[in-house]
């Protein structure tokens, strides 16, 4: 389980999160929604360790996370991408997808010189389910072209399938759909039921509605740094604060 | 003519290793290291200091070795998480700390310098700076194409990513610095024995920006292209003192026309080729043959 427990966070002047809890169980898929500048990105970025916040706290299963030390959490087993896709874009596809694997015997200079074969056995391993991956994600076709030639869709679920190497307990997604085209919309939301299935602790921020109603089991809606309503997606569509503050009157 | 061509021959193998050193920082992992002739100039000073001290090669070796890896892991602690930017200005200060060090303290020889057994037959020096150069392309190449070069791409790339994917940065910069520094302290070594004296004027900010050049025309991230830049820069900087002999040109112009031709070809390549001559190379995987 997934708990963030009344956290708070200022910049300066600005108080982007104002006491924010929730909690995220395993096999499930939550959502998080809200205004531009609510707080939803930035509370991403606390739970993944970018930011320190000023109180409250952040736990998996019941063990508090490294705040201001991401490459502590992701080891942890919480994988996070960015709005905008992070890739090493001068790699292939493959590359990207090998290096997704964060246990990898070739990465200590010592086993490199002096156990060459134990190396190219686990990179082997490696490779193998690098292939598996990229065929689970319709990708295999593109494995040897450069990552930065992939189009933005396709960059979302490479970057997922580089987290998804380390076998991560919790996935936060930071606007899957956006910029999508609709065809891979459904393949990503696929892909997040059968991640969903495997037991894992999915979060995403979305403003694609449809996406939310589609795959959210629980959504929590953010205005100005405040939790101002949870539930389903349909008790979030019918409840008022959330349609005057985020989604609009209906027509 | 036969010694010329094995003095050239032998100064580009040195400079090699210096290439390929930068590039396992630069072209590996994006580091800009603005001080690549400090582990150099810091090999090349141990090997002095150890000679002086009347003991044999070997001991300056591992002296060079030792300390150019001691000032790189303190150059990187305040490097630390600072961007590329910083990075620059860091080593670049740190180079030249040590070149108005050794200028200035009497014990370093000064201005004078100091003396350094020299090979007493140059091919022999040939032999060593080829066997060095050898080595030094042998771990670049084994940390290219290895998981932990795939990872130091992606460090270079976006050093956010690598964290997210739950590798410290920090850590496998410092790995780079000391292998990058060892190797070209070892450069400095050999250098020093070949010249036969060392001074501070051998180390200033223009020899860095000659590796640089060599990098960045030869290809960063490509081993064979930071060896055909280095030996492309090194054969422009002789050949040019038989043109100015030829045209009757003052050596200060000589020396300065060549800096300002250096500087031409890092404009050029920018903004033409900035792949370089030999570009880094796409690593495919056949799936076929499996």
């Amino acid at each position: 389980m997934l708990s963030v427990d009344k956290v708070s966070l200022s910049f300066g002047g600005f108080q982007a999160l104002r006491a924010v809890s929730l909690v995220a169980m395993p096999a499930s898929i939550t959502g998080i929604i809200g205004p531009n500048g609510s707080g939803k990105s930035t509370l991403l970025n606390v739970v993944a360790g970018v930011y320190v916040p000023d109180s409250g706290a952040v736990t998996l299963n019941g063990r508090p996370l490294a705040y201001g030390r991401p490459e502590q959490v992701a080891a942890a087993g919480i994988g996070r991408t960015f709005q905008v896709p992070r890739l090493a874009h001068r790699l292939t596809v493959f590359q990207n997808m090998m290096a997704g694997e964060r246990d990898q015997a070739g990465e200590g200079v010592f086993n490199l010189f002096l156990r060459p074969a134990a190396v190219s056995s686990r990179e082997a391993e490696i490779a193998g389910r690098a292939e598996a991956m990229l065929k689970r994600l319709g990708l295999a076709h593109k494995a040897n072209d450069y990552a930065g030639s992939l189009s933005g869709g396709q960059q979302k679920l490479l970057t997922m399938g580089m987290l998804l190497m380390s076998d991560p307990a919790v996935l936060l997604l930071d606007e899957p759909a956006a910029g999508v085209n609709p065809v891979l919309i459904e393949q990503q939301a696929a892909l997040l039921h059968e991640l969903k299935a495997e037991g894992r602790i999915v979060m995403l921020i979305e403003h694609n509605m449809e996406m939310i109603a589609n795959v959210c089991d629980r959504v929590f809606v953010l205005d100005a740094g405040e939790l101002i309503a949870a539930g389903t997606p349909a008790e979030i569509r019918a409840d008022e604060r959330v349609v005057r503050s985020y989604l609009g009157m209906p027509a | 003519m036969l010694d010329f061509a094995i003095y050239c021959l032998t100064i580009i193998a040195v400079w090699s290793v210096l290439g390929l050193s930068l590039n396992i920082q630069f072209g590996l992992t994006g580091l800009v290291n603005f001080g690549q002739v400090l582990p150099f100039g810091l090999g090349a000073y141990a090997a002095a200091l150890a000679a002086q001290a009347g003991l044999p090669w070997p001991a300056g070796a591992a002296l060079g070795l030792v300390v150019a890896v001691a000032v790189s892991l303190m150059v990187l602690l305040p490097a630390r998480r600072l961007s590329q930017d910083y990075w620059a200005l860091i080593t670049l200060g740190a180079g030249e700390l040590f070149r108005l060090t050794a200028l200035n303290a009497p014990s370093l020889g000064g201005a004078d310098g100091l003396t350094v057994p020299r090979f007493a037959d140059p091919h022999l020096a040939l032999g060593a700076a080829l066997a060095l150069m050898a080595a030094a392309w042998l771990v670049s190449h084994r940390i290219s194409h290895s998981p932990f070069g795939r990872l130091l791409k992606v460090l270079r790339e976006d050093e956010v990513l690598a964290a997210t994917l739950g590798r410290n940065p920090v850590s496998y910069q410092r790995t780079v610095s000391i292998i990058a520094w060892a190797m070209a302290a070892a450069g400095g070594v050999l250098y020093a024995h070949i010249v036969g004296y060392v001074s501070p004027s051998s180390f200033t900010v223009t020899e860095t920006f000659i590796v640089w050049t060599a990098l960045i025309l030869g290809g960063p991230g490509n081993n064979l292209g930071v060896v055909v830049g280095a030996a492309a820069v090194q054969l422009l900087s002789v050949s040019s003192r038989f043109v100015a002999s030829w045209i009757d040109l003052p050596a200060d112009v000589l020396a300065n026309g060549r800096l300002a031709l250096f500087g031409l070809v890092l404009v050029l390549m920018f903004l033409f080729r900035p792949q370089g001559l030999v570009p880094e190379k796409k690593e495919v995987r056949d799936a076929q043959r499996r």
